[in-house]
């Protein structure tokens, strides 16, 4: 899933502070699950605004809805009966929703509530970490089911570098060095030999370094 | 006899990493310079190492064999893509530069500038095997050279905290060694019994291996790292000597002597890091006796 995080108060104070209605938009898939933007945190961000200008005497009026998915038109369009008389949208969705809605509504403002992480997995309740970085071109077949590009933090293809110390990177002792783990999993499964394998140079062409991407699927397109 | 033919004849070698300077006072450097010439058989010139940023590796090098020391520079794919880094590699041939060692580079966070965005365009593997291609006269996106460099390439073998993770790294050396590299840079060794357990697994790489001896300078840098880097095997008869003695620079300049005294046997040469301290080298490979 995609993760994200509130943004600090100050800062979506500072882009609503000339508003006096706002449509505050959840979205019901990744940012509720990540505990960001689902429909709980639009009740609390919503309460937690009006509160904070009634501070200084303004009325913020906030009108609170969560979408299913924000990036999708089809949802994005129930927000036609709602958009009408605010001044701005907030939204609480990843970077995708919050574009989608900018896309729809081009006379409305949009801010983010959020700032859009990483694609990842839930280690424990409250924990997530990265697992993918959307490189385009999956590795994750020669490597034992752990991505060196999302998970080493050099992104090396072919084995650690000098910093790894007892399992772990040197960016920090909690965070795994993506190829012990690999080493570790290769040995599991009897596949060391795997390990031998090189990998030569990526062609980053199906990465962000390729420029926007954009998946056509000529089947499906009407 | 250059570095290479060295190598080639299975003579013990010397080298000393030397850093450049941050900024364009390079006195102190210069200075260093002319005091090991004649005592090392080149210099190793780090490529901003620890990312801070400084004169590179190359400008470096050019300054040492403007000095007649003959330069190793490291080229590192930390900060660079493969344009910038083939760019560099034909500049470092134009400009003499016969030697070059691969390495990882430590992490963006160790270094000055903290905000920067790390590249890694390529790996250890991608970077050995484009060097290979462009002394082939083709670059990496095919094309043909006008002219072709041509350096004698070695890479670096990260530290290893345990057999397996010993094993682990032998694995990887033989696919740099496949990749193009001809010579090992082993870590720093403080422990001679537990590198020659590496020499001993490394036997069927058959290509030279040269580890880092590096000098302790202090009684707390010795400490430090038998502490924080368990890779390293300080044992801790080394802390106690250091701090017992009554010179304990001098018992830091006797340990790298006698450290590569027992290399002798086992490696087929040391790179001495002194940190800063090269005017140092001289009485260390007297200790040696080298």
């Amino acid at each position: 899933m995609i993760t994200a995080e509130r943004k600090p108060m100050e800062e979506i104070m500072g882009y609503v502070e000339p508003c006096q209605r706002i449509l505050l938009v959840g979205c019901n898939e990744c940012v509720t699950v990540c505990a960001a933007g689902g429909r709980k945190e639009v009740g609390l961000l919503s309460s937690a605004l009006q509160m904070a200008f009634m501070k200084s005497g303004k009325v913020l009026q906030v009108k609170e809805l969560t979408l299913e998915r924000q990036c999708d038109p089809e949802y994005v369009e129930e927000l036609v009966r709602e958009i009408d008389g605010v001044d701005a949208v907030l939204s609480m969705a990843c970077g995708c929703g919050v574009q989608e809605i900018a896309r729809r509504f081009r006379d409305k403002p949009v801010f983010p509530a959020v700032n859009t992480s990483f694609m990842g997995a839930s280690e424990r309740q409250g924990v997530w970490a990265e697992r993918c970085q959307g490189c385009g071109n999956c590795v994750l077949g020669l490597t034992g089911g752990i991505c060196p590009i999302a998970r080493c933090s050099k992104r090396l293809l072919n084995g650690p570098c000098g910093g790894s110390t007892g399992g772990k990177c040197e960016i920090s002792p909690d965070v795994d060095c993506a190829w012990h783990l690999i080493w570790e999993r290769m040995k599991a499964l009897g596949m060391e030999k795997s390990y031998e394998q090189v990998m030569p140079a990526r062609d980053w062409r199906t990465s962000r370094d390729g420029g926007p991407r954009k998946i056509v699927r000529e089947d499906l397109a009407l | 006899m250059s570095f290479r033919k060295r190598l080639l004849a299975g003579e013990f070698v010397v080298l000393a990493e030397m850093d450049t300077p941050k900024g364009v006072d390079i006195s102190d450097l210069i200075n260093n310079a002319r005091r090991i010439k004649g005592s090392v058989d080149a210099v190793v010139v780090p490529d901003m190492d620890k990312d801070v940023m400084r004169i590179s590796a190359l400008g470096g090098g050019v300054l040492m064999q403007q000095q007649g020391l003959e330069a190793i520079i490291r080229v590192c794919f930390r900060d660079r893509n493969r344009v910038a880094l083939q760019g560099e590699i034909l500049s470092a041939h134009v400009l003499g530069i016969q030697n070059l060692i691969v390495v990882p580079g430590e992490d963006v966070s160790f270094g000055d500038h903290i905000e920067t965005k790390a590249v890694n365009d390529l790996d250890e593997i991608g970077l050995l095997k484009a060097i290979q291609s462009l002394e082939d006269g083709i670059d990496m996106a095919g094309f043909e050279l006008k002219g072709a460099p041509s350096f004698t390439v070695g890479c670096t073998v990260a530290p290893y905290t345990d057999e397996e993770e010993m094993k682990r790294e032998i694995a990887f050396a033989e696919k740099k060694i496949a990749a193009g590299a001809e010579f090992l840079i082993a870590p720093p060794v403080y422990d001679v019994a537990w590198f020659a357990k590496f020499v001993e697994g490394a036997r069927t790489l058959g290509v030279p291996i040269i580890p880092t001896v590096f000098l302790l300078k202090s009684v707390g840098i010795a400490r430090y790292i038998s502490i924080n880097e368990p890779s390293a095997h300080l044992p801790e008869d080394l802390v106690t000597r250091i701090r017992k003695s009554s010179d304990r620079t001098g018992e830091c300049v006797k340990i790298a002597g006698e450290t590569i005294r027992s290399l002798k046997g086992l490696s087929q040469g040391v790179q001495i890091d002194a940190l800063g301290w090269e005017h140092l080298i001289p009485a260390i490979l007297e200790q040696a006796e080298v």
